[in-house]
């Protein structure tokens, strides 16, 4: 097989990979404030229960949890699952990642200092108004980094959807590996992923410096 | 807050069983899990596409019952998983029978085959007895393992090596076979064939013993006679009609198959 070919067929698998990882994005990012509000939340029961989520999420390996999301509808309810693999691989990713970026957003949002509340409610803000125009734009600046950070993870964790036998871009570079006993797609899929995250870190940069509107 | 997830987290798990739903409508697919990892049974050719001997007998089969065939590649260590879950139907790929006799729902056997040693031609092992204390890797989840832990076959042997490792998949055996860290690999006699052929013929070599004789067969769910018996019914017209023969010639394997003998 050509190295044409290898690159060829390994960038089908790639189109799969951007697909998980852009998925997880969609989900996982409005999924982490709502499970931030809930971890920040003032009534006991839902603080405990989204802390308890966190901390399963954070706990146990990604690997694990997407076996126990494809494979528990079948050992628990005895459904058919046939047509879940890949709503099961986004599903898994999503609440996992949720998890972390719940606790990155209250790390931004507890940064922000009291008295910008009070001020914004002596000035006739309401509490929406206060979140949404005051809080929110100080707290995406100061958790950017660890964003950035957090989405270059999932770049490369997307490989674990090979547990559920989901043909993402390094399951391919090790089936081909496999067939013509070489080593040439494990090299090919390192410059994918390293050509993929600098693609995401020069986009967060460029984000970065483009919110940097206090200085 | 709580409850909009509940709710979406309902909704999803409605859809998904909306979509299982249907899929018993559709016309009659027949879904084949198989280690993609494991030529010349299963593997993808230089195209991109997935073939093997096991796979083009599956196509045959599929022909004369009118199913569509589905080639679904499966992880080797989840496949009771993913046959018990109902999300492929038969494993279908060098499966070899004996040790595993009352788990599955088995077809008459198809290919004879054995577990066998390789080693380095220069590594300067020609006997079980010079195995002594060397390091011997082995496929995780394995016939080969399971031959080299039965007290009744094997694990003699096997305690007489330093240690016996795991591994994932064929490709890292031999790198690690080739740098040294292993210094030899059990594995299926197709499959050792295959791998020692596409690599040059002659670094390594097979040793003449042979740890067991065994039969790859068909595996179902247990208790799925009736699906196993259309693919027997199927198997028996193909090798009536000279199919499975010519398909045996042609991954190299006319020797090893046993089917109908």
């Amino acid at each position: 097989m050509s190295l044409f070919t290898i690159i060829s067929l390994m960038s089908e698998g790639m189109y799969r990979t951007v697909g998980i990882f852009v998925l997880t994005l969609l989900f996982s990012l409005p999924l982490g404030l709502i499970v931030c509000f809930g971890r920040m939340s003032k009534n006991f029961i839902i603080r405990t229960i989204t802390k308890i989520y966190i901390s399963i999420l954070r706990g146990t390996p990604l690997m694990l949890q997407l076996m126990v999301v494809y494979f528990g509808p079948y050992y628990l309810f005895k459904m058919s699952i046939g047509e879940w693999r890949y709503p099961a691989i986004i599903v898994a990713f999503a609440i996992n990642y949720a998890a972390y970026f719940a606790e990155i957003y209250r790390s931004g949002i507890e940064a922000i200092p009291k008295g910008q509340y009070e001020a914004a409610g002596l000035l006739g803000y309401n509490k929406i108004q206060t979140f949404v125009k005051i809080i929110l734009p100080q707290v995406v600046k100061i958790i950017l980094p660890s964003v950035t950070n957090e989405v270059i993870t999932l770049v490369k964790d997307t490989s674990l959807a090979y547990t559920l036998s989901y043909l993402e871009m390094f399951a391919l570079a090790k089936q081909i590996a496999a067939a013509q006993t070489t080593m040439v797609p494990f090299v090919v899929a390192g410059v994918f992923y390293y050509i993929f995250n600098l693609l995401v870190s020069v986009t967060m940069e460029q984000f970065e410096k483009k919110i940097n509107y206090f200085k | 807050m709580m409850k909009k997830f509940l709710a979406s987290l309902l909704v999803a798990v409605m859809t998904a069983a909306i979509f299982t739903g249907c899929n018993k409508e559709k016309k009659e697919e027949f879904v084949v899990g198989f280690d993609a990892e494991y030529p010349p049974y299963g593997y993808m050719d230089e195209k991109g596409e997935y073939t093997g001997f096991d796979l083009e007998l599956a196509e045959e089969v599929c022909k004369l019952n009118g199913w569509t065939l589905k080639k679904q590649p499966i992880v080797w260590e989840n496949k009771d998983n993913e046959l018990n879950s109902g999300s492929i139907d038969c494993i279908w790929n060098g499966f070899t029978i004996n040790g595993r006799e009352k788990d599955y729902t088995w077809s008459v056997p198809y290919v004879d085959n054995s577990q066998v040693i390789v080693v380095k031609a220069d590594a300067g092992i020609a006997t079980y007895a010079d195995l002594a204390g060397k390091i011997v890797g082995v496929q995780a989840a394995s016939a080969a393992l399971d031959v080299l832990s039965d007290e009744k076959a094997q694990k003699a042997l096997a305690d007489t090596f330093k240690e016996l490792n795991q591994f994932a998949d064929y490709n890292t055996a031999f790198l690690e076979l080739e740098a040294g860290s292993l210094d030899a690999v059990a594995m299926d006699i197709g499959v050792a064939q295959y791998q020692i052929n596409s690599r040059g013929g002659d670094k390594f070599v097979i040793l003449e013993e042979h740890l067991n004789a065994e039969q790859y067969g068909i595996g179902f769910k247990k208790g799925n006679t009736e699906l196993c018996e259309k693919v027997e019914k199927a198997l028996t017209t193909l090798k009536e009609n000279g199919k499975f023969d010519e398909l045996a010639k042609k991954y190299g394997l006319e020797d090893m198959v046993c089917f109908g003998k």
